[in-house]
């Protein structure tokens, strides 16, 4: 999957979490940081946003251990191949 | 002429003590609080009161309060549902509440005051388990944690403020000289804002706030001398990007519980505990493992629970964890736990909870909640349920997630949810 697919599916999956707690939609780019405050999600959507990517993807980039990210940009790195 | 309390605060003394909202708060600011509040307390007789607040002003001078005038504390979570406080009011003649604004109840206390402080779980549907402590007990472990470099620190509360390990913090800074830091918003943001105007020193937090909270900090924003991880077993990666970031700050990994306190405090960076520490008293707490799990013996265990009891004391007078420990080499590693417990960042949810105020949502028929492991909390809340056939799933679907945020903590929350047709039952009758 390229980084632009999984920026989609990242962009996709948030957009849902902000719909089911009842906030407008934000506008999300590569360089949003995802706990930053642009985007109302807190470190548990996070988590789920990340468990939702392996599902989507495929693949955990995490199986060895965590790896540091901070934008949504960075995160679309990580599952990209 | 009013005593002193436990915290012996001088009115005149102007060193910063709490840091929130509104500013600055020295050591007399609380003294002169609390002594506000003693009179009001002396004025309408009361000697059961709650506070109900996240802001350590409120907890701190109800704290104090209590200690100088002999009362009984009740510490409880904002979150919880109003009916279960006021359960906890009637059942325990609870005659004032403190939080912004203090008022009294009317009601009447069941026993004399004996000086304890009772803090509670986060149940939601189920009455909140109310633990007793006696202050005394919380100041020396307080105390008993004040070495040199904890002196003057500037703490920031990461957990939360009514808890266990908040209220610990809090009687810290203290004890210590301290300040304690709390941030209005608590978000990976809103801590680093407040940790950075405030230049704080020290950071008690569970392994899942430091992952969140390494995505937001920069280096050099902080000069940290000690970070403390607890809550959750801290693993090896984590531990190492914490040093990796802050290579000047002590880090110390805990095993601690509301029953036994602190049991042990690991310092070397490696994940787990050396196992020589097994079957030996350190500081007159013992460990032992038996049938792969972790037993503890400490003369300071807390004075019991008023409800039902989470860590069953042993005829032999050890704690029984439900923690299972697994040994390799010199090293000993908590691997997890053995019941149903969801561990989402530290805090413990009880599926069967979660599940009884899924079914009392409006078109739920079933419902079945479980942990899912992730890189980052550990765990998260799944929900599968059933609903009553010919109910749209999206509108029913937003309606439960609505409640879920509006009466559940947010760790507690589902953040998988999905509507199913069945839910599998196993042949034990269980669900899932």
């Amino acid at each position: 999957m390229t980084e632009a697919q999984v920026l989609e599916h990242i962009t996709s999956i948030v957009q849902r979490m902000l719909e089911d707690k009842g906030v407008k939609a934000a506008t999300i780019e590569p360089e949003t940081e995802l706990l930053g405050g642009a985007i109302s999600i807190d470190s548990l959507d996070l988590a789920m946003l990340v468990r939702e990517l392996e599902d989507v993807v495929g693949h955990d980039p995490f199986a060895e251990g965590f790896i540091e990210f901070r934008t949504v940009g960075e995160l679309a790195k990580l599952y990209a191949k | 002429m009013i005593a002193a309390g436990a915290f012996g605060l001088d009115t005149s003394d102007t060193a910063p003590l709490i840091a929130n909202a509104r500013g600055m708060l020295s050591r007399g600011d609380l003294a002169r609080a609390a002594e506000t509040l003693v009179a009001a307390m002396s004025e309408a007789d009361v000697s059961r009161l709650m506070v109900r607040s996240d802001d350590p002003f409120h907890i701190l001078r109800a704290i104090d309060a209590a200690s100088r005038t002999g009362a009984d504390l009740f510490i409880a979570h904002t979150n919880l549902p109003e009916a279960h406080i006021d359960a906890v009011v009637k059942k325990f003649g609870v005659q004032m509440i403190v939080s912004a604004e203090d008022r009294l109840t009317g009601e009447t206390p069941a026993e004399a005051a004996t000086a304890r402080i009772f803090m509670m779980t986060s149940g939601t549907t189920g009455a909140p388990k109310i633990a007793s402590h006696s202050l005394s007990a919380l100041m020396s472990r307080a105390k008993a944690a004040m070495h040199p470099g904890n002196r003057g620190a500037k703490w920031l509360l990461t957990y939360q403020p009514t808890g266990f390990a908040g209220v610990q913090v809090q009687l810290t800074a203290v004890v210590g000289r301290g300040v304690v830091v709390a941030p209005d918003e608590r978000t990976p943001a809103g801590f680093l804002e407040a940790a950075k105007a405030n230049g704080v020193t020290q950071i008690s937090a569970t392994p899942t706030f430091w992952r969140a909270f390494l995505m937001v900090v920069r280096p050099g924003d902080l000069s940290l001398r000690q970070i403390t991880l607890g809550g959750e077993a801290a693993d090896q990666s984590t531990l190492d990007r914490i040093r990796k970031a802050f290579p000047d700050a002590r880090v110390t990994h805990i095993y601690a519980s509301t029953e036994a306190g602190v049991v042990f405090s690991v310092h070397d960076g490696r994940e787990g505990f050396p196992a020589e520490w097994l079957d030996t008293e350190t500081q007159g707490v013992t460990m032992r493992v038996r049938d792969g799990f972790l037993h503890i013996r400490t003369p300071n265990a807390m004075g019991g629970y008023v409800s039902d009891t989470a860590q069953p004391r042993l005829d032999d007078g050890w704690l029984a964890t439900a923690d299972r420990v697994e040994i390799r080499g010199d090293r000993a590693f908590i691997v997890g736990r053995d019941d149903s417990t969801i561990n989402v960042a530290g805090s413990k949810v009880y599926p069967l909870m979660v599940e009884q105020f899924l079914l009392k949502q409006p078109g739920v028929v079933e419902a079945h909640v479980y942990g899912v492991s992730n890189p980052i909390s550990g765990q998260l809340v799944a929900a599968d349920v059933v609903i009553e056939p010919g109910l749209d799933p999206a509108t029913t679907r937003s309606a439960i997630l609505a409640a879920c945020r509006e009466n559940l903590a947010q760790y507690q929350v589902p953040r998988a949810f999905k509507v199913v047709d069945a839910i599998a039952v196993r042949e034990s009758g269980k669900k899932g």
